[in-house]
């Protein structure tokens, strides 16, 4: 399988992707799923400046990613998919039944949302949308960078707040 | 989607008086000031964009200012070097008078690219590269004050003239920022200063530990020499060699020296 992150990251190509994990994975490809930025030039001129010259990135929406993924899989290259939220990658989970792990990278501050970990702020309402992901048998956890320790769904969830941690 | 949302606008005629300019530009070494984990680099990039801010119709006393600082001061990320393409460009965007939903949409675009390059560029590039040459200056004996003088003096260059680009690059393009995000030396810069770094490597790791161990004899020459030709070996054949086929090499290497010596 060429494709070895399907990643949840608001900031979809950044340092953490390019370097943290592109470089110890030999990644030759990231495809960033996003409804806008897919039908938008000028953001993915910018986004396409986040990347080396020798890495392809290519843009699409949940439905060109999910007929396209036989494709991605079938790549000789490695690849990463990234969403930029937990709704998008559950429509990408549903259409694409063989994604067998989910990474939560970066989900960050918002009003309404709760910080779990450092990187993970989630509201209730996206706590509930990675449990469904999960009970449809993808594991879900939460690593920000490889060298980091992986943080389950259960424990993720069931964590209390950070800073009633750090207390 | 509008359609202001799809195209960014085109030049203006805005510009920043010097003191502005200064302003905005030493506000940049306090940019991680106030990070936290909530909004990360959103208060320095308020913090830093302030003197501009100034610039619009009625100064402080416009609302937009207000709404442009509460706006600004929210999450956001990049790489500190790079933070002054972020000032520039959103700052020529408020004072241009751009819709608050386009900047919303441009300034969560930009800090991505902005971490990635900054990343490739400055830590995985820039800062191994003075490192090694400090301490290639070492093995080649110079005195350890001077050792420190050349890492702190090449480095601080290089961080000084990227505040000072970014924030003149982004001010001047604005919400068309990509084209200069796109300049070759962004490009191809972190490859090539990543391979002149591997090859300093090459040159510094065994003179340091040559005047470290102190053997008697200066190897400059022939290290230099075998730093040289394995950059040339990697950069020909540098695909094909992995991992455990290079140990081999190396181990097979060692065990004909050992043969013949």
């Amino acid at each position: 399988m060429s494709v070895t992150l399907y990643r949840i990251d608001d900031r979809l190509i950044h340092g953490q992707v390019v370097v943290g994990w592109g470089q110890p994975l030999n990644i030759g490809f990231i495809v960033l799923v996003d409804d806008d930025i897919a039908c938008c030039d000028w953001e993915q001129d910018l986004y396409r400046m986040g990347v080396p010259p020798e890495m392809e990135i290519v843009f699409t929406d949940v439905k060109g990613a999910i007929s396209n993924h036989a494709g991605y899989v079938s790549d000789k290259r490695r690849g990463i998919v990234v969403t930029p939220d937990i709704a998008t990658m559950h429509r990408l989970v549903d259409g694409v039944k063989t994604i067998g792990d989910v990474n939560v990278g970066g989900i960050h501050y918002k009003a309404g949302r709760t910080p779990r970990l450092r990187y993970a702020f989630l509201s209730p309402e996206e706590e509930r949308e990675l449990s469904v992901i999960a009970e449809h048998g993808v594991r879900v956890t939460a690593q920000d960078v490889p060298n980091a320790r992986q943080v389950s769904i259960a424990e993720l969830l069931l964590s209390k707040p950070v800073e009633e941690k750090s207390a | 989607m509008t359609s202001s949302l799809t195209s960014p606008p085109g030049e203006s005629r805005v510009s920043l008086p010097a003191t502005t300019w200064l302003r905005v530009f030493f506000r940049l070494f306090a940019v991680q000031g106030s990070w936290n984990y909530e909004t990360l680099l959103g208060n320095g990039i308020a913090f830093c964009m302030e003197p501009a801010l100034r610039l619009l119709p009625s100064g402080r006393d416009n609302p937009r200012y207000a709404e442009a600082l509460a706006r600004h001061a929210r999450y956001f990320n990049a790489h500190p070097y790079f933070a002054g393409v972020a000032v520039g460009a959103l700052a020529r965007a408020e004072l241009d008078g751009v819709s608050p939903a386009l900047i919303e949409r441009f300034r969560t675009a930009l800090g991505g690219p902005l971490g990635s390059v900054g990343d490739r560029l400055v830590w995985a590039s820039w800062l191994p590269l003075c490192s090694l040459l400090a301490l290639a200056a070492f093995g080649y004996g110079a005195r350890p004050s001077l050792v420190i003088a050349i890492f702190l003096g090449t480095y601080n260059a290089g961080h000084l003239f990227l505040r000072a680009w970014g924030l003149r690059a982004g001010f001047s393009k604005g919400l068309r920022v990509a084209s200069a995000l796109g300049n070759p030396i962004l490009r191809k810069g972190p490859q090539v200063v990543g391979s002149a770094a591997a090859l300093l490597a090459g040159i510094a790791i065994p003179l340091a530990a040559s005047r470290v161990i102190g053997n008697g004899r200066f190897l400059a020459a022939e290290i230099i020499l075998v730093a040289m030709l394995g950059g040339v070996v990697f950069a020909r054949f540098g695909g094909r060699v992995e991992g455990w086929r290079l140990s081999l090499v190396i181990l097979g290497l060692f065990v004909f020296f050992s043969v013949i010596r």
